[in-house]
């Protein structure tokens, strides 16, 4: 995967740390409670889901350690090429959103 | 339930989560072990019952383990042995599966149980420096046989003779990979 290009689609996993990081560096369990949320509970993560997905991500570019000293309570912050992935990712689903809105409707 | 009763339940299920961790590379441990225990602590303090804690908390432990472990070298090269002794099984199974007994589902059963075997012991034990548990599974899997053979050995096609034999295969395949392929790559 190249670090300049928005490797889509992402994983709804992906997708919710992405955005449960938009604007606001957070430590593991504060994701993990911000993508219950956003999803309204349908994602419900466990720790081992979200580091792997942490480890993915900082390989892809997408998210980077913030300074941190507590081993406890690490912080993880987007990139530049995490935001510019975020908002790909949310045209992209808009799309599909509009183009099966628009095939229920003529249904 | 008084709360000191509480408290010492409490630290029991983050004493268990912390030895089902090291299922876990250690690499990987070494990154998250002590971000994952603290979130273990947090979902324990907020969640509504233990029974919806460890369902939460099994769930992601399976689903991030298979994810963890096709991703690494070991996982592949499992599959890779898995792929080849399957193969084989096959081409057994249709040779000699209609004999009495079914040798190529014996001698298939015992090599994944001895696969499992060696894995399951080197994520709890780490990889070994000598080879004390690989005896100890050794001394433990002759004990099965030797039950097993007083009790099903005499009948057509010696199962337990079957199943140990390819349980010292697959303890010896992964024994190879963790131990002298790559023991850094696990």
């Amino acid at each position: 995967m190249s670090k300049s290009e928005p490797p889509l689609p992402l994983t709804p996993a992906v997708f919710h740390i992405l955005l449960a990081l938009f604007g606001k560096e957070r430590h593991g369990y504060d994701i993990m409670q911000q993508v219950k949320a956003d999803s309204g509970d349908a994602v419900k993560m466990g720790p081992g889901t979200l580091y792997g997905s942490l480890d993915r991500m900082i390989g892809a570019g997408l998210v980077a350690k913030g300074n941190t000293q507590d081993p406890r309570r690490i912080y993880y912050r987007l990139t530049a090429l995490g935001r510019t992935t975020l908002r790909a990712e949310t045209d992209r689903l808009s799309r599909v959103a509009l183009v099966a809105r628009r095939q229920l409707g003529s249904a | 339930m008084t709360r000191p009763e509480r408290r010492q339940k409490e630290s029991r299920s983050l004493r268990l989560y912390a030895r089902l961790l090291e299922l876990y590379p250690p690499a990987f441990l070494q990154r998250h072990r002590a971000e994952m225990l603290q979130n273990f602590a947090d979902l324990e303090g907020a969640a509504a019952s233990k029974a919806a804690l460890w369902l939460l908390i099994g769930k992601d432990l399976t689903m991030s383990l298979i994810s963890n472990f096709f991703a690494s070298q070991l996982g592949r090269y499992v599959i890779g042995v898995l792929v080849a002794w399957i193969l084989l099984f096959a081409i057994g199974y249709y040779r000699y599966g209609s004999t009495p007994g079914h040798p190529a589902l014996h001698v298939f059963g015992g090599f994944l149980l001895g696969m499992l075997a060696v894995f399951i012991a080197t994520r709890l034990y780490g990889t070994p420096q000598n080879s004390s548990y690989v005896i100890g599974l050794l001394v433990t899997s002759i004990l099965i046989f030797t039950i097993g053979y007083l009790r099903y050995g005499s009948t057509p096609g010696h199962p337990a003779l079957q199943v140990f034999g390819g349980f010292l295969l697959g303890m010896l395949s992964i024994y190879i990979k963790i131990v002298l392929i790559s023991p850094q790559a696990t």
